[in-house]
């Protein structure tokens, strides 16, 4: 994962001095209690979670063992639940969760089916399917044909138009941004960091296959994006 | 030293984390295919040890598979419950304080009321006593809708009882906070609001439904089990673990 | 770069979102009202109703892109405990 990408196995030797004061056990319960707790309860709304707020309600006088704090966390998610703890920005220090489970298939559905996703998956296609970027008049006419107007409460979705441009782009699956110089103002979307980390190109593009009864690899450009060579590709499973 | 998990665990863990609660048919079936997925053993009579192992790992995050009967059907359920009250814990976002206040009320009907359930007429005009931000009449009925949707209500005609999922996860709670009100079940020992209850004035012992129908079974004249009075009320069917069961 | 970038664009361009949301509308089973009839006119989207479910069928089949972590859910700890009020119904 990027926590410890970022964070290498050798302890700084200020975490060294910090650990030495308090007992394994105390950091162990701090670590597997709190840390994991609070970031199960943030990803409830699936927005992601900041490091100032972790310090802030959790860490707090831990602190100066962040790092290590941070990896006994990623490994309790990856040994527990089978999840990934992903920092999706470096810079400003946002976790995501993300599943490293393929998906299968089972007796019991993993979820009662999100509608949201359809939705999701409507917008990252067109996004991606159009090399990236695109203006919002695309998206908002396409949705219409799809018989969901922006400015009209959707039986499903509500307030559409806040849930994509604000619901959405909190929680990172899109980036709604302003194109300069436009009167009036224009906006465009792309793919947000959650949606690069969580959402596979290659299963989308498979999907478009069936859609358009086609083989995905007659799209030659999204194909080859969906499957760069080498495998340095982020994404938690393996995109054969 | 408690067994490994594998990823066999984490799938089954996923799935009830996802679902909430699921009925032991369910968690048989799952079981095997999470082993069958990750090609590891399947012993179809150890469910509850392969469950254990999960357990013995959340424990540490306050974490728990645990197990409960629906008081309408009498089959088993799991459910994924957390078992502690803490600042992080009340950071929870599903529901905004007035939401939550409005549904410690519905508690309080639901285990105040003889039948343990409670008219949504009750519910709304609670909402008038409330001491938070008052939620008006449709937003109350949204969050009544909501909290059936999120498997912590029951409703039928307009009445509301607590779901199995409720009752497995808030157990311990009601025990403690209702514990002048409340009362177990004579047979299985666990809390009772869809039961029969003894007529005897100095008895009123409480019976679920289904655990009548057990304790009952085949008996040509029943008595209660503690006073040993006749047992006046009709004794239902036991139901077979085939049929549709209640959440 | 440059190259691929301009190649992206112009397939791109060939990618067209009306056609998509006619497929995605068969694939969520629009029921079309009157076969034969000109499909689209102006640029809207051909007559017919969805069905109930519909987007739940593309939600289906879509979360098969999606690696989403499941999220945890409780009632109990989200609230202060507090005692009921005195109880004022009598048996
Ligand atoms: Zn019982
Ligand atoms: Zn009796």
């Amino acid at each position: 994962t990027v926590v410890e990408r970022k964070h290498p196995h050798e302890l700084t030797s200020q975490v060294q001095r910090g650990l030495e004061k308090v007992s394994p056990a105390q950091v162990d319960q701090k670590v597997t209690a709190e840390v994991v707790q609070f970031m199960l309860v943030k990803d409830q709304k699936k927005i992601p979670i900041r490091r100032a707020d972790l310090i802030k309600h959790v860490v707090k006088e831990y602190r100066n063992i962040y790092p290590e704090i941070m990896r006994r966390a990623a490994r309790t998610f990856d040994q527990v639940f089978g999840l990934k703890l992903v920092e999706i920005d470096t810079k400003n220090h946002m976790y995501i969760l993300v599943n490293r489970l393929e998906r299968a298939e089972g007796p019991v559905s993993r979820s009662p089916s999100n509608t949201k996703t359809g939705l999701l998956f409507v917008i990252l296609g067109v996004i991606f399917m159009k090399g990236g970027v695109v203006k919002e008049n695309v998206i908002w006419s396409t949705l219409k044909k799809l018989r969901v107007h922006t400015g009209e409460k959707h039986d499903e979705f509500g307030d559409v138009k806040k849930m994509v441009t604000d619901e959405f782009v909190r929680q990172r699956y899109l980036e709604y941004v302003r194109i300069p110089h436009t009167e009036p103002v224009e906006h465009e979307f792309r793919w947000g960091q959650r949606a690069d980390v969580e959402v596979s190109k290659a299963k989308m593009l498979e999907f478009m296959g069936q859609l358009y009864e086609q083989d995905p690899q007659s799209w030659s450009q999204q194909y080859r994006e969906a499957h760069p060579p080498s495998s340095s590709q982020a994404g938690p499973s393996s995109q054969r | 030293m408690s067994p490994q998990m594998g990823d066999s665990h984490r799938r089954f863990l996923q799935t009830i984390m996802a679902n909430g609660i699921i009925s032991e048919r369910e968690a048989s079936s799952l079981y095997r295919h999470c082993c069958e997925t990750h090609k590891t053993q399947h012993t179809p009579d150890k469910l509850d040890e392969f469950i254990d192992t999960i357990n013995s790992k959340l424990q540490p995050m306050f974490m728990q598979i645990r197990k409960g009967m629906c008081e309408d059907s009498g089959h088993q359920h799991y459910a994924l419950v957390n078992t502690a009250m803490t600042d992080v814990t009340r950071m929870s976002s599903d529901y905004t304080d007035n939401e939550l206040e409005l549904f410690r009320k519905t508690m309080d009907l639901i285990v105040a009321s003889e039948s343990g359930t409670t008219s949504s007429t009750d519910i709304l005009n609670s909402a008038d006593t409330m001491s938070s931000k008052k939620l008006k009449k449709s937003e109350a009925e949204h969050l009544l809708n909501r909290l059936v949707h999120d498997k912590w209500l029951n409703e039928k005609h307009g009445e509301y009882t607590l779901s199995t999922r409720c009752i497995i996860e808030m157990e311990p709670y009601i025990r403690t906070m209702y514990q002048d009100q409340v009362k177990l079940c004579q047979i299985c020992h666990n809390i009772a609001f869809q039961c029969q209850i003894c007529d005897n004035p100095k008895c009123c012992i409480k019976i679920h439904n289904p655990c009548v129908a057990k304790y009952f079974k085949g008996r040509t004249e029943p008595r209660c089990p503690a006073c040993d009075d006749f047992w006046p009320h009709e004794i239902p069917e036991v139901r077979q673990p085939h049929s549709q069961s209640k959440r | 770069g440059k190259e691929k970038a301009t190649q992206m664009f112009a397939e791109g361009n060939a990618f067209n979102p009306t056609i998509f949301a006619e497929r995605l509308l068969s694939f969520m089973g629009l029921n079309r009202l009157e076969d034969g009839e000109d499909e689209q006119q102006n640029g809207h989207a051909a007559d017919g109703y969805l069905p109930q479910d519909a987007w739940h069928r593309l939600a289906r089949r879509a979360e098969s892109c999606f690696s989403t972590a499941p999220s945890f859910h409780y009632m109990i700890g989200s609230f202060h405990a507090e005692p009921p009020p005195p109880k004022q119904r009598t048996e």
